[in-house]
């Protein structure tokens, strides 16, 4: 008797859905978490110099702007869901279950991108434990993701939970909270390990630490948008019309506000090429080496298309808001690559005489080496097995 | 007790000495400098000529690099010298952007060979197993000369006396005197890093 009833709340989560068409994606995730643990396995026998395309001049490549682009869409998620459970956001709480499925699948995603650039993964655990340096941003930002994906891992248990009684509710309410806390205050950290440069003029200051938490946040709108289009083939049930209508007014504010960060920062550079404010890396973004990943890619993919989709649908239509949240995606990981590949841009001036010339030319020539492709496609193949699995076999449509 | 240098920038003639006798000291791997001669070639053909300047870690009093490592491998001892202590380091590469004068350098692979399709040779065999793969490393001052009493390498080395070393904190060192004397500049001394290295101007 009391196993059938258990059966049945267990049923309650875990199922089969026949309905739920997500196997291409599942095996698509497969494929590229085998293609991807290839890779890795081997960077981890051949090293770095082998499989990727780093130098002195450009010490951080793409799996920095990978690492930033899941776990960034993380908090933005966290976010998203932090809005829905702690204010009772009712277009929001619908899905909250896929949320928070989705932003812990992102963050692991993530964490497998930062394990593959480190060229010590192993040591990272041990002496984080035993000689952390406090004064390190990037330490914070490592204690601040982990406490993400633990607080992530345990909402995930909560509304899971077959037959939730009132005080998980209110539990599911902190937990969720708390991930919004902590996901806003990871993503800002992370923009401090580059604010907190004063080598890097480019990166100095806080306007990393607001980039970061608004494009991270509209990339979370972007990628509910997404994936619920993924998962119901571009008919998504009318049931969900607020929510994804409600969604795709948040993405447009957030690119609204990424349109003004912008603005301001290429502006006060610009206006002031003296006064060390990483002149140097918004020429390469503006006309240089990186102009066409900065206007095709950023302007053009995470500013121009999806906005003028959401406005001009009157964020209405489903499809057109699932295209508007993909178009965005690819350009919110362009904003992630440019900044970084920009910021580091070879420091120069009279002060340092001959540093413009050679440093320069090897600067210009970073792209990213297959190896690096392929850890990346890592990252998406663990996003898409873990989530896309678990709507196969959860029910992730009921509001917890 | 803070070492110091100082590079006469008049004085250096761009030979590369320093750069070799580094080398061949630390027995740093193919790619890997930690001391290094910038060029650049000033005027035009027949009035152009070649200005070198010599770069190093700077061993900086407030040094970004030690601040940016989270596991304490990027440390500073008590004579004013920053190390990297190898074991320690997970190779997260947040030194080399912090670092302005792009002293550090990452190893992502085996050591090479300065000999393109042999092996290494005896000597580099020995060397490398000084070096761990996947870690960031840098100049140290020579510590292992200075606990002999011997100069940096690069000091030593130097054919025109271009580099003079000892301790900034001690004012009767010859370092001392000379900043006294002449005034020295360190590079890029607005980033607020308070360098250990001075430059005295051509």
């Amino acid at each position: 008797m009391s196993n059938d009833s258990s059966d049945r709340s267990l049923s309650s989560v875990i199922t089969w859905n026949k309905d739920v068409k997500v196997m291409p994606y599942a095996l698509f995730g497969v494929v590229a978490l085998i293609v991807g643990a290839v890779a890795a396995i081997m960077t981890l026998i051949n090293g770095h110099d082998t499989m990727f395309n780093l130098s002195p001049e450009v010490p951080w490549g793409l799996l920095i702007a990978s690492y930033a682009f899941f776990v960034l869409t993380a908090s933005g998620l966290a976010f998203i869901g932090g809005i829905g459970h702690a204010f009772g956001n009712s277009a929001y709480l619908k899905i909250n279950r896929r949320i928070v499925v989705m932003a812990f699948a992102v963050l692991l995603a993530g964490f497998t991108q930062i394990g593959m650039e480190l060229g010590h993964p192993l040591r990272l655990a041990w002496y984080m434990l035993v000689s952390p340096n406090f004064s390190a941003p990037i330490t914070w930002m490592g204690v601040l993701y982990s406490i993400e994906l633990l607080i992530l891992a345990f909402e995930l248990y909560l509304v899971l939970k077959p037959n939730p009684t009132e005080k998980d509710h209110r539990n599911s309410a902190v937990v969720g909270f708390c991930a919004m806390i902590f996901g806003v205050l990871a993503a800002a950290t992370l923009g401090f390990v580059f604010g907190s440069n004063t080598a890097r003029p480019f990166f100095h200051g806080s306007y990393f630490s607001t980039f970061f938490v608004v494009s991270g946040i509209t990339a979370g709108a972007a990628m509910l948008l997404f994936v619920h289009n993924l998962v119901y083939w571009g008919r998504v049930p009318s049931s969900l019309s607020k929510t994804m209508s409600s969604l795709g007014k948040l993405m447009a504010t957030g690119i609204g506000v990424m349109i003004f960060l912008y603005l301001w920062k290429i502006l006060a550079t610009v206006y002031t090429p003296a006064a060390d404010g990483g002149y140097a890396a918004i020429r390469e973004l503006l006309s240089g080496s990186l102009s066409t990943n900065f206007w095709g890619g950023e302007i053009l993919l995470a500013i121009v298309l999806p906005l003028f989709l959401v406005l001009i649908t009157k964020a209405q239509s489903m499809k057109m808001l699932g295209l508007a949240g993909f178009i965005y995606i690819v350009g919110f990981f362009f904003t992630k690559y440019d900044f970084i590949i920009a910021g580091q841009v070879p420091v120069g001036g009279d002060d340092f005489i001959g540093s413009g010339i050679n440093r320069m030319a090897d600067f210009q020539a970073y792209v990213p080496a297959s190896g690096e492709w392929l850890i990346m496609l890592l990252g998406c193949g663990v996003f898409f097995t873990f989530y896309f699995f678990a709507e196969k076999i959860l029910v992730l449509e009921k509001e917890s | 007790m803070r070492y110091g240098m100082i590079i006469d920038l008049a004085r250096c003639i761009g030979c590369n000495a320093c750069t070799v006798a580094c080398k061949s000291h630390n027995g740093t791997p193919k790619d890997i400098f930690w001391s290094q001669v910038l060029v650049e070639e000033k005027g035009e053909y027949p009035n152009a000529r070649v200005v070198p300047t010599p770069i190093l870690c700077m061993h900086c009093e407030d040094a970004p690099c030690v601040k940016a490592c989270p596991t304490g491998a990027s440390y500073k001892d008590e004579n004013g010298i920053v190390h990297v202590n190898q074991d320690k380091c997970i190779g997260c590469k947040s030194c080399m952007v912090a670092c302005a004068y792009d002293a550090r350098k990452f190893m992502g692979g085996e050591p090479k060979s300065y000999f393109p399709g042999k092996e290494v040779t005896e000597l580099e065999e020995v060397q490398h197993t000084e070096f761990s793969r996947g870690v960031v490393s840098k100049c140290d001052f020579c510590a292992d000369r200075l606990k002999e009493d011997l100069l940096p390498a690069c000091v030593g080395t130097c054919p025109a006396q271009a580099r003079i070393f000892g301790d900034l904190d001690d004012p009767g060192s010859e370092v001392s005197k000379i900043l006294v004397k002449k005034s020295g500049r360190t590079l890029l001394s607005h980033k607020g890093t308070k360098p250990s290295v001075y430059y005295l101007a051509r």
